[in-house]
């Protein structure tokens, strides 16, 4: 497989570091590397984030996402979409939530941007608005397919609490329902 | 030697680290970029019977642990530049007293609060020289994660070889970036461990600080039936305080020496495609990362760059250097500071002309950056 790179885009707080790690961990399982690295300010909450993850067969030295070779991204905060779209390589994925990010007619032009309600998903769907970094999971690994399902829920689960798994599982279904709602939409 | 796969972050790989070798005692105080390493230890020491102390401040952090260190134990610190600040006095008093002690340091960006949560190597003249006098730093630089292990399993070791605090530097980005290592098992660790020295004869003939000219002091852990005296002073074979002109410059002469001498013991470097290397990149920590990549773009490009990674800091593997330095035409320093170590590289390459990458807004450099300086060269 050649590199994939992602990049998940939020304000601190989210909870957007997750889903890198669980990528991170679940390619690393398939016997290849997979880094996962995160910027943050020195505000507690409330400042832009972004993680990196970089997933590859062979082994890979810089930690973070070359800007121009992202090849999927997603944004549940305006100022950091703002911030970090121009590293996405034109004509790359998108993926916002419209409640939260108001993209540009320029930006749809440059980048195939995609809407799915990932905060509305989470908290009214799924029931708890903490699943929203599983959803995101869900509709990276959908759009770009660097891992099976299989690997990737089992270590998702892998990584949260028992009791929560049924949840999780639930935020993954739904994830997946969404992104694959938009593939077949975008393709029309 | 077998290895195992874990999936971590740095700063957890130091922390995990540090007990395989043996640290029972853990005192600092939480700061960013490297707070990561105390939650995690304070996890994993009481489940050994060790301590991990959250002290008021980072004065008091350090001071614990050199405190740990006098009565016998395997004892760390973490930390970033300003707690370096801050207990740099400490610092100079365990180089003075030769109290072992490791010092893990997750760079920022600084001077003063600086960037508290982006990446930099501005602490690499502090790692070199926190406090006043003469002594010799001895400092290790992980430039990837599996380092952030075997690198703090060598300060522990090398610590209670030469009697003195050993810095670990790690930076921001390796600190907190997330993926595989291959590191050792515990058992191999565990057997490496080399255990400081004792002396078992009578105790009205031990004196902690009578020792070759090239060897350090000798300290017995306390509440062993061994009495000796811990001073910031000038100091006695006993250790208590002296002006005596030739006792005062043996004992300075000797911290200087004890490393000095045995430099071959601490020489460590990697070297990647320097063989037959036109243009030779030196760089260390997470920016080292970026200068592989570097260096791969530019081979498929058809240049021949190659790079020098020092893995001990300090002392600086200065002869290879110089080696390498008459050979190779071009030399790059590419470092998150205004060339810190681009000077020990000018000295220890006796040449001036180093060409220089730098960067200190916090963001990291990147590989194309690397690329496009090293074309324009």
């Amino acid at each position: 497989m050649a590199r994939t790179l992602m990049r998940f885009t939020g304000v601190g707080g989210q909870g957007v570091l997750l889903a890198g790690e669980i990528f991170a961990a679940a390619k690393i399982k398939t016997g290849g590397y997979g880094l996962k690295t995160a910027t943050y300010t020195s505000q507690v909450r409330g400042g832009p984030t972004v993680v990196d993850i970089t997933l590859d067969d062979d082994e890979i030295y810089y930690p973070y996402a070359n800007d121009g070779e992202i090849d999927f991204m997603l944004s549940v905060a305006q100022k950091s979409y703002d911030l970090f779209k121009d590293g996405v390589t034109k004509g790359g994925t998108i993926v916002v939530d419209p409640f939260l990010v108001k993209p540009s007619d320029e930006d749809r032009k440059n980048w195939n941007i995609i809407e799915i309600p990932i905060i509305t998903i989470a908290k009214e769907e799924v029931g708890n608005v903490i699943t929203q970094s599983v959803v995101a999971l869900a509709i990276a690994n959908t759009f770009m397919k660097p891992l099976d399902k299989e690997t990737l829920v089992t270590t998702m689960l892998s990584k949260v609490p028992a009791k929560v798994h049924d949840v999780n599982k639930k935020a993954y279904e739904l994830g997946e329902k969404y992104a694959n709602e938009a593939l077949a939409k975008s393709a029309a | 030697m077998a290895l195992r796969e874990i999936i971590s972050t740095g700063n957890d790989l130091a922390a995990i680290a540090a007990v395989d070798a043996g640290c029972r005692f853990f005192g600092g105080y939480p700061i960013t970029p490297s707070s990561e390493v105390m939650h995690t230890i304070s996890d994993l020491l009481p489940a050994v019977g060790g301590t991990a102390i959250q002290m008021e401040d980072e004065i008091a952090g350090v001071a614990a642990a050199i405190g740990a260190g006098m009565a016998g134990v395997r004892t760390m610190t973490a930390t970033s530049g300003p707690g370096i600040s801050l207990k740099a006095e400490n610092l100079g008093l365990a180089q003075m007293a030769e109290v072992p002690l490791v010092v893990v340091d997750v760079m920022r960006g600084g001077p003063s609060t600086g960037l508290p949560t982006r990446v930099s190597q501005g602490d690499i003249r502090q790692s070199k020289n926190p406090s006043h006098g003469d002594y010799k730093s001895i400092t290790l630089c992980a430039g990837n994660l599996a380092e952030c292990y075997t690198e703090v399993v060598r300060a522990f070791n090398l610590a209670d070889r030469f009697m003195q605090p050993v810095f670990v530097l790690l930076d921001e980005t390796i600190g907190h970036m997330h993926g595989k290592a291959m590191i050792p098992t515990e058992e191999d660790v565990k057997a490496g461990i080399v255990p400081r020295k004792t002396f078992e004869g009578p105790a009205e003939e031990y004196f902690p600080y009578e020792c070759a000219p090239d060897q350090p002091a000798v300290l017995n852990p306390m509440f062993k039936g061994y009495r000796y005296h811990f001073t910031g002073l000038h100091h006695d074979k006993k250790g208590f305080p002296t002006e005596e002109i030739e006792t005062c410059r043996k004992l300075i002469q000797r911290l200087e020496d004890k490393v000095e001498m045995h430099k071959d013991e601490l020489e460590s470097y990697e070297e990647f495609h320097v063989e037959d290397a036109e243009i030779l990149i030196v760089a260390y920590g997470s920016v080292s990362l970026a200068a592989k990549e570097a260096i791969r773009h530019l081979r498929e490009a058809g240049i021949k760059a190659g790079l020098f990674r020092p893995i001990t800091i300090w002392p600086s593997p200065a002869e290879r250097m110089y080696e390498l330095g008459k050979k190779i035409p071009k030399v790059l320093c590419v470092e998150l500071n205004i060339g810190q170590y681009r000077e020990e590289v000018q000295r220890a390459m006796s040449r001036l002309d180093i060409e220089g990458l730098f960067k200190v807004n916090g963001r990291p450099i990147s590989p194309y950056e690397i690329v496009n300086k090293v074309k324009e060269l």
